[in-house]
């Protein structure tokens, strides 16, 4: 047939780019990729029309096998991941020969007997038997060609065939797809970054909650210490069982005993479609560490390790921490690096050589990295929510990680019961918490504002003071160039300053007493401008000894005002002075150079006025202090004294 | 959760829709803590859990406060989902509100794929009656098409917010029963969709 060998060629070579692409891919919409599959498909039920036109035999199982599975059960099929494709696709181009299809039709029947098991057991069979056939096919594959253009009297028979295999197909496909929707999307076999997207860590560091699992239990003390760790194999029913757990996102349990926990880190590397050094630059990590010098190689290395994706150096970094950790205990495990590489560097699909140079060096590749154990984000069964705000916020950052990861894992069609209750459980928590973190900041304001009141509470002194002090530093620049010329301050500008701010007070104090309802009587003094409230009022006094206070610390004030333009006047005397001596020993350097005593001793004056400086600066700050303190005093036995006055 | 019936009380999912600022947290938050919140924060989402007694029985109520911005429009198909019931809220001060009702009404028949789903149409702010901009009505004229009750609260005076929230418990308990029933007795094809909704919830 004209037809046959082209379409041979086309036909597994189709297959195999699709499966090429589904791992080079590692896109996260498998489904999308098993959609474009399956128009595919359907394209070849175009052409399978035309072929049995043609009465082309040879190939029409194959094509009937399609038909079955384009039948209703494709918008389930839709969500099967890459994997079960593949093994499908075997099939269909193994059916090939007559031989063959004798043998497959012996091996349909017994799938059909085996129906009533369940749907697991039997599609393993299954795959097995696929698997047969594959390999069967290739070494027929010659003889079945020359056959196959004889079998045209099989044509009704095959047709028989192709009823009851597209029948077992759709149940094949019931069976598969039951799994498929428990899996949802895989964590096992998929690349490192959809790995981890699928179960994230949520307190932001970035691996596969597998793998952060298995190392937060190999990194206790006990497990490091424990001679079976990564030589012992585990039950192989245990590894497997908490395989599925991850895949399907429902590891409540995380792993408890050593082999099953080494395995399940090393099941997890192993079944990576790409290595974790990355296909492109896995050669050039061999090449540097077969570089002879040890210095070189590590500043290579780290070139090479920035070029990683995030997400495979975070990997990379935690299990060669981890590793590092297991080769320290070499007293107790019997485990250095040459024979943790020899055990793990299959695994890790990287020389004996390679690994041996990374954990050597790793230490010094991550040194930021630290194997902080998971906690997960908490649940409602967890015993109560923390009470700290900072431990509210980052309790609270998890918990919005895990509500995305739920949210776009909805979005993208992975529904299950369990999954909307924790999407609620989830919220209900994040509402308490941010309701939590509201209360404690409004009790943190109420706080401060408390402690606001009560410094506010003895006010008047206090307060008059500071503004009092204040200005003492702020005033001179604008007063400063009108008096340069006369260093004492005339006594006009002391009474002007003090009448006029008693103006604003008066004015401050009116504004006050304006909120306040009644109309008040007061007089002014004539003799220093206060005012005076009537004597009934109980307002009186204070008012009365604000304004003496007042008074007295603006006397205060411009009495160091009139200081500091003082010495202002003097450091500018002092620097001319300073200037007309700098010129003089420019003209006589020689001098200065023969003054100058052994270096040794130099040395020691300078360090011993420098302390004593410093002593004396501590001395004059303690000082100024003390006359700060005394003036105060000073000022309030002022007050009281003028307040005998009225 | 949502565990049947038979383990603790009864849970009752009712979820909380409408514009933003008609005010769905603050019909909340009087119903779950007695208080009146003045300052307006928009909710992204938000999920309450309370204990109480319908009916001399001791229920579990979760509440589901949606955000009425539509930013947040993707996940509330994830919500609406799973929930029971629904309150959709609006404030009769403000006619756009009122509008959005529709759309409400039918983003939820879509995801539930129910016409029947306990549903009430609730007019909130009529404290502020001076300030009504939808008539009552008007109001009217709608649940009855939805064939919904409608009922005018203010989470302000706390007028009606029990009842809001009762009414539609006793829609959503109702409801269960007869389903439950539906699903011991007759009708095949139905009972399976049903018993999947229900346990699904």
């Amino acid at each position: 047939m004209d037809f046959d060998s082209p379409e041979e060629k086309e036909f597994p070579g189709l297959y195999a780019s699709e499966a090429i692409d589904s791992k080079s891919k590692k896109s996260k919409e498998e489904s999308d990729f098993s959609e474009g599959d399956h128009d595919k498909h359907s394209k070849k039920d175009l052409l399978i029309g035309r072929r049995k036109d043609k009465k082309d035999k040879g190939k029409d199982r194959g094509y009937a096998a399609l038909e079955g599975e384009s039948s209703p059960e494709e918008e389930l099929d839709t969500k099967s991941p890459s994997k079960s494709k593949k093994s499908k696709t075997f099939k269909f181009t193994s059916s090939k020969s007559k031989e063959k299809r004798e043998k497959s039709r012996d091996k349909e029947k017994e799938p059909k007997a085996l129906e009533e098991e369940p749907p697991q057991k039997a599609k393993e069979k299954e795959r097995e038997k696929e698997k047969d056939r594959h390999h069967d096919e290739k070494e027929h594959k010659k003889k079945d060609k020359e056959r196959k253009e004889k079998d045209k009297k099989d044509k009704f028979e095959k047709k028989d065939k192709k009823d009851k295999k597209s029948k077992q197909l759709q149940q094949e496909d019931a069976s598969e797809v039951e799994e498929v929707l428990a899996l949802g999307y895989p964590i096992f076999g998929v690349s490192i970054s959809l790995a981890t997207e699928r179960s994230r860590c949520h307190d932001g560091i970035d691996l596969p909650l597998v793998v952060r699992d298995c190392i937060d239990f190999l990194q206790q003390e006990q497990s490091l210490k424990c001679d079976h760790i990564y030589k012992v194999e585990p039950i192989k029913t245990r590894l497997l069982h908490y395989k599925r757990l991850y895949n399907n996102r429902d590891n409540d349990a995380s792993v408890d005993d050593i082999p099953t926990a080494c395995s399940l880190l090393k099941l997890f590397l192993r079944e990576l479609p790409e290595p974790v050094l990355t296909t492109d630059l896995v050669a050039r990590f061999e090449e540097v560490a077969s570089h002879p010098k040890v210095t070189d190689q590590q500043t290579e290395l780290q070139q090479l390790l920035e070029q990683l994706p995030k997400c495979n150096r975070t990997l990379l970094s935690w299990i060669l921490l981890h590793f590092d950790a297991v080769i320290q205990q070499e007293r107790y495990n019997k485990l250095n690096a040459q024979s943790l590489a020899m055990l793990l560097s299959p695994t890790l699909q990287m020389s004996h050589r390679l690994m041996v140079v990374l954990l050597c060096h790793c230490t010094n590749l991550f040194p930021d990295v630290k194997l902080i154990k998971y906690v997960p984000p908490l649940t409602s069964s967890s015993p109560g929510l923390p009470d700290n705000p900072e431990d509210i916020k980052t309790e609270l950052r998890k918990q919005d990680s895990l509500l995305t990861q739920i949210h776009s894992e909805m979005n993208a069609g992975f529904i299950t019961k369990k999954r909307e209750e924790q999407l609620w459980e989830v919220q209900r928590i994040i509402t308490q918490l941010k309701r939590k973190l509201r209360s404690c900041e409004k009790k943190q304001e109420k706080s401060i504002d408390e402690l606001e009141h009560t410094t506010a509470a003895p006010p008047a002194p206090a307060q008059a003071s500071q503004s009092a002090a204040q200005p003492t530093e702020q005033i001179p620049p604008t007063t400063n160039q009108s008096t340069v010329t006369a260093p004492i301050v005339s006594e006009d500008t002391i009474d002007s300053v003090p009448t006029h701010t008693v103006t604003s007070l008066q004015q401050h104090d009116e504004t006050n007493i304006a909120t306040s309802p009644p109309p008040i009587e007061y007089t002014v003094d004539k003799q220093t401008g206060y005012l005076l409230l009537s004597k009934s009022n109980p307002q009186r006094d204070d008012l009365l000894r604000l304004q003496i206070e007042y008074d007295e610390l603006m006397n205060w004030q411009n009495e160091l005002k009139t200081r500091i333009l003082a010495e202002r006047n003097e450091i500018f005397r002092m620097k001319q002075l300073y200037e007309q001596e700098l010129l003089k020993a420019q003209a006589a350097p020689t001098i200065s150079q023969e003054q100058l005593p052994a270096e040794g001793d130099y040395e020691r004056i300078i360090e011993h006025y420098t302390r004593e400086n410093a002593l004396l600066e501590h001395k004059k700050q303690m000082l100024g202090m003390e006359i700060k303190e005394e003036r105060r005093a000073c000022i309030a036995l002022q007050v009281e004294l003028r307040m005998q006055e009225f | 959760m949502s565990k049947k019936p038979t383990a603790g009380p009864a849970l009752h999912k009712v979820i909380m829709v409408g514009s933003g600022g008609v005010g769905k947290s603050a019909l909340t938050l009087q119903f779950m803590y007695d208080e009146f919140v003045e300052d307006y924060e928009p909710t992204k989402a938000d999920s309450y859990r309370k204990k109480v007694v319908l009916d001399g029985e001791e229920v579990q109520i979760d509440i589901l406060d949606t955000a009425g911005q539509e930013d947040y429009a993707a996940i509330r198909d994830n919500y609406f989902r799973s929930g029971e019931g629904f309150l959709c809220v609006f404030s009769i001060t403000d006619d756009e509100s009122f509008q959005a009702t529709q759309e409400f009404r039918e983003q939820i028949l879509r995801v539930k794929n129910d016409e029947s789903i306990p549903f009430l149409l609730v007019g909130n702010k009529c404290d502020l009656n001076d300030k009504r901009k939808v008539p009552l009505n008007e109001c009217q004229v709608r649940a009855q098409q939805w064939s919904v009750p409608y009922v005018e609260t203010s989470a302000k005076t706390r007028e009606n917010v029990d009842k809001v929230f009762f009414d539609l418990m006793r829609e959503i308990r109702s409801r269960k029963t007869e389903d439950s029933k539906a699903t011991s007795g007759r009708a095949k094809d139905r009972c399976k969709k049903r018993r999947l909704k229900c346990t699904l919830l």
